[in-house]
């Protein structure tokens, strides 16, 4: 059922609108001072038809600013509120159909390959490239009647994808592709009316539309059953008001940019605020984000006005949304996971047979990867070990450290999913890949001339810190899966934010670490590689004394308690094993590789079910798709390198996609 | 007794001397210049091109071919690929005698070490003071050129490259004072980021410096980083309202048509008085070369003549 958020004991219909104040009041008076400021009061009334310079800055830059943090802020929020509605997924957001990926990734291609449809407005190509991607996203869905799970399955991998493009569009043309970084961060920054006059309408239009569908979307919450006993169309409605939603947050990210979290911020404050009906939900959402981005818009113009560089505010607005989650978070009401009892336990017919098939494959792989390649004479096989051994030292790391890598991943995805009873569960998603890139950046910036050692441990602190704000947050609610699973969806954002921060103030560095974002193994040398693998083995070796535990975990609290398992300890037990894996992990391909959310998905596609055989094979999987990319990524634009991370992405999700169509 | 304290100090000493005769710029390294230079950096590449010397590899022949196109690159220079992941394997096979990388590349140092002596020359570098360091890049892109002269046995080559951008200037600040007060106005000078944002060089940058030559006022007063600029939205640059604004090419692809739409833009003091120009690529993280097409650029857009 979606979950219902309260504050106990306190009266939320009070709470709701002194919370709104609270975050408008502010807003207004900076606003209003910053705007006499430029201009004084008395000639305000001359904006109406503006004539000296100082008339047309502030009518046609500071007017239209204000309001579109406020026209974004409402539509993300409604749009929010729905998503979380229909896919009854608190973390559903705009961006988990799909919609913000296609638009960036329109806009990328736009700019290389036809560029004079930018000169009919940028607005309609990110339109269309969202429409797209959502389309897509709803056709992988549809076999399934759009039911919430595929559907957001289907979302993230498609969003997955057409970043992984854009990113390596952006990595090969650097240099043409700076504005999208800007649009990327989220700026509001405003020189006329034209977006603002794009955008009002269809904020119009998206409103008026949930009023119609608000009576059937009511009767929802009653659960599929009651409502279907009582004539809803689920199937309709559930379209009906996700096309709704699409449509406003492609408004949004189309018309001024990307501000992901506000969609997020906005139901889940008023849920917090004791929201309860859908109607109060669908009020509340809107209005509280759009208070929320006013505020942060503002502070962030205030901040402007001292450093004089142009802070991107959907970037802060994560900077701030991400704490608050996390301090409210211990106030939520603890709950079971989202999708009990819907992880598949039947067995199969012959997998160990696969999984040894699978293992072959993976030594060929590693055999190819390091016998053949490019140089300065072209393609050529190696199989003369005299003349492959100066080659080694280049390519045995990076292989050796990748399958590592890669199979790790893949099982900390593995437990997690199982753990939290959530597909959409992987060590990207709790935090800690996040926590490690948060360590490694700081380094990079405040003491550039490091050498890598220092980067391995400053990496290894950020993942640790990450891993102890999770245990103390989750101690209180004996490791509630979705509370550690929004924790981490909160560090995940604060670490876009900072990357986001970084990027658009154009720092060259922005370059160097986006390659790590996107999980280059370039820097990885004999003795990562060594560390890296070692501790594969130890940690992978592990792994089947923890079958148990993950056949039972996901038949729930009750059960697991009745079959004689200590949840607390269990949980701590596989957060740390799932912690110490994703760390290493980390340092070698990255916080992104998106492996740990794939592998076990292509596992269990291949048909294997058991834990023990499900394990091995999302940890085989794991570790030959990360190989295969990471000579891919050498390979494909020689002498230019693409990340294993973003290759691995661009492999795995078009085949995550066809199993997805394919079989259930 | 005597004996036993001098006879370590003697071998110390000599220890000592052939160190400093092996070490980089010394005698005996400069009797014997690196052959098969590999140049990572494309402000490092033109000096290099400048003084005559063609490079065996440089990063990144595209870009380099697009953002700083002269000195022009000759055919047959292989590719490495991106300036910050330069190709490994590719690098080892051409055995290079000497790498020539700049400080953002300190990271891939321990790795280029393993396949050649790395020399890291730089010309832009944050330092512990924070953002606004009071950099002169023009000073130390002259003290650079001299450093890869002694590295390539190219010393009076790196002395005219020298005195010829000096004079360079010289003549182009002529040309300008003979155009009067029009060819003085304070100038922004930015590279578009998208139709809201730019960055305006100034402070710590290149292009500064070569303004303080050739007796021109930057518009822009605001503090900038390390790289010597910093990025405002367009709104900002009414403060000057004498200003002129150069933009450089190439701008991303759409800004040129949503500007001309743009009220705002149309309203700016420069945009109403047209005195608003594009000029050509040149490297705002050049060094001299860079230096001298900028300033023979900046003649030939405030005087509508070739210097």
């Amino acid at each position: 059922m979606l979950a219902s958020l309260s504050l106990r004991g306190r009266d939320s219909r009070a709470l709701l609108p002194a919370l709104f104040l609270l975050l408008l009041l502010p807003a207004l008076a900076m606003a209003v001072y910053g705007l006499n400021d430029r201009l004084p009061m008395r000639e305000w009334p001359a904006l109406l038809a503006p004539h000296t310079l100082p008339q047309i800055i502030a009518s046609a830059s500071l007017l239209p600013r204000s309001l579109a943090a406020l026209l974004c802020g409402a539509a993300l929020g409604l749009a929010g509120a729905l998503f979380q509605h229909v896919l009854r997924n608190r973390m559903a957001a705009p961006e988990t159909v799909g919609a913000a990926g296609g638009a960036q990734l329109a806009l990328a291609l736009t700019t290389l390959f036809a560029p004079s449809l930018l000169d009919g407005g940028r607005v309609w190509v990110a339109f269309g490239g969202g429409l797209i991607a959502v389309a897509l996203v709803f056709a992988l869905a549809w076999r399934q009647k759009l039911e919430p799970l595929p559907l957001i399955l289907a979302g993230m991998i498609v969003t997955l994808y057409c970043g992984a493009l854009g990113s390596a569009l952006i990595l090969m043309n650097e240099q043409y592709l700076v504005s999208l970084f800007v649009w990327g961060s989220g700026s509001l920054v405003q020189n006329d009316w034209s977006a603002i006059r794009l955008l009002a309408p269809m904020l119009a239009a998206g409103m008026m539309a949930c009023l119609l569908l608000l009576r059937p979307l009511v009767l929802l919450e009653l659960g599929d059953e009651a409502a279907r006993s009582l004539g809803v169309p689920l199937f309709a409605l559930r379209a009906a008001a996700l096309a709704v939603a699409v449509f406003l947050s492609t408004a949004v990210i189309s018309s001024i940019g990307l501000f992901g979290f506000i969609g997020l911020a906005g139901p889940t404050l008023a849920s917090f605020a004791g929201a309860r009906t859908l109607r109060q939900r669908l009020l509340w959402s809107p209005l509280l984000a759009m208070a929320l981005l006013w505020l942060t818009d503002q502070t962030v113009q205030q901040i402007d006005r001292l450093l004089g560089d142009p802070l991107p505010t959907g970037a802060i607005t994560a900077l701030f949304g991400a704490p608050l989650i996390l301090l409210l978070l211990p106030q939520m009401k603890a709950h079971g996971g989202l999708w009990q009892g819907t992880v598949s336990v039947i067995r199969s017919a012959a997998p160990w047979r696969r999984v040894i098939l699978l293992a072959m494959l993976v030594l060929a792989a590693a055999i190819v990867a390091l016998c053949w390649g490019r140089g300065p004479q072209g393609w050529r096989w190696i199989g003369d070990l005299h003349e492959l051994t100066p080659l080694l030292p280049w390519r045995l790391p990076r292989s050796a450290a990748a399958l590592a890598a890669g199979g790790m991943l893949a099982a900390a995805g593995m437990i997690l999913q199982r753990l939290t009873a959530n597909p959409m569960a992987s060590p990207e998603v709790l935090g800690i890949t996040s926590g490690a890139a948060i360590g490694m950046i700081s380094m990079l910036y405040i003491a550039p001339s490091a050498a890598g050692f220092t980067h391995v441990v400053a990496a290894s602190a950020g993942a640790l810190g990450v891993l102890l704000v999770i245990l103390l947050l989750g101690r209180r609610s004996a490791f509630s899966p979705d509370r550690i699973l929004l924790a981490g969806i909160a560090l995940g954002a604060l670490f876009d934010a900072l990357t986001a921060v970084l990027t658009a103030n154009g720092d060259p560095r922005a370059v160097i670490l986006l390659n790590w974002t996107m999980g280059s193994t370039y820097r990885v040398d004999g003795a990562q590689a060594t560390l890296t693998v070692g501790i594969a083995v130890v940690l992978l070796g592990l792994t089947p004394l923890i079958s148990r535990w993950l056949t039972i975990l996901p038949l729930g609290d009750g059960t697991s308690r009745s079959l004689g398992l200590s949840l607390g300890r269990t949980r701590l037990l596989l957060l740390i094993m799932t912690a110490a894996m994703t760390a290493t992990a980390t340092l070698v391909i990255g916080p992104l590789s998106f492996i740990g959310l794939m592998a076990p998905h292509l596992a269990r596609m291949l048909g294997l079910h058991t834990v023990p055989s499900q394990m091995a094979g999302a940890i085989l999987s794991g570790g030959l798709l990360m190989l295969a990319a990471d000579w891919a990524g050498r390979m494909v634009l020689f002498p230019f390198q693409l990340p294993a991370g973003l290759m691995a992405t661009l492999f795995g999700a078009p085949l995550v996609m066809w199993l997805l169509t394919r079989k259930r | 007794m005597a004996c036993g304290v001098f006879v370590p100090r003697a071998i110390h000493a000599l220890v000592l001397a052939v160190c400093l005769l092996l070490a980089p710029g010394s005698s005996l390294w400069a009797a014997e210049p690196a052959r098969r230079i590999v140049s990572l950096d494309w402000g490092l590449t033109e000096t290099l091109l400048a003084l005559g010397v063609v490079p065996v590899a440089v990063a990144d022949v595209p870009g380099y071919r697009g953002w700083v196109v002269e000195p022009a690159l000759p055919e047959g220079v292989v590719d490495l690929g991106s300036r910050f992941e330069p190709n490994l394997e590719q690098l080892q096979q051409l055995k290079p005698d000497l790498i020539l990388a700049t400080p953002y590349q300190n990271p891939l140092k321990p790795l280029l070490e393993r396949i050649a002596p790395v020399e890291t020359i730089a010309i832009y570098e944050e330092d512990a003071s924070g953002r606004d360091n009071g950099n002169h890049p023009l000073e130390r892109a002259v003290a650079a050129t001299r450093h890869l002269g002694s590295l390539t046995d190219r010393q009076s080559e790196a002395e005219r490259l020298i005195a010829d951008t000096d004079a360079l200037f010289t003549a182009a600040r002529q040309r300008l004072d003979a155009a009067g007060a029009e060819a003085h106005r304070p100038l922004y000078i930015a590279t578009s980021v998208d139709e809201r944002h730019v960055w305006l060089y100034a402070r710590n940058s290149l292009f500064q410096d070569v303004f303080d030559r050739l007796g021109l006022s930057n518009a822009w007063q605001a503090e900038t980083n390390f790289w010597g600029f910093s990025s405002a939205g367009y709104d900002e640059l009414a403060d000057a309202p004498e200003a002129r604004l150069l933009l450089l090419r190439p701008l991303p692809s759409g800004v040129e048509a949503s500007l001309a739409r743009n009220p705002l833009w149309n309203a700016l003091p420069f945009v109403r008085a047209q005195r608003v120009a594009l000029i050509d690529p040149v490297l705002m993280f050049g060094t001299l070369p860079a230096s001298g097409r900028f300033a023979r650029l900046l003649v030939l857009t405030l005087t509508g003549a070739p210097l």
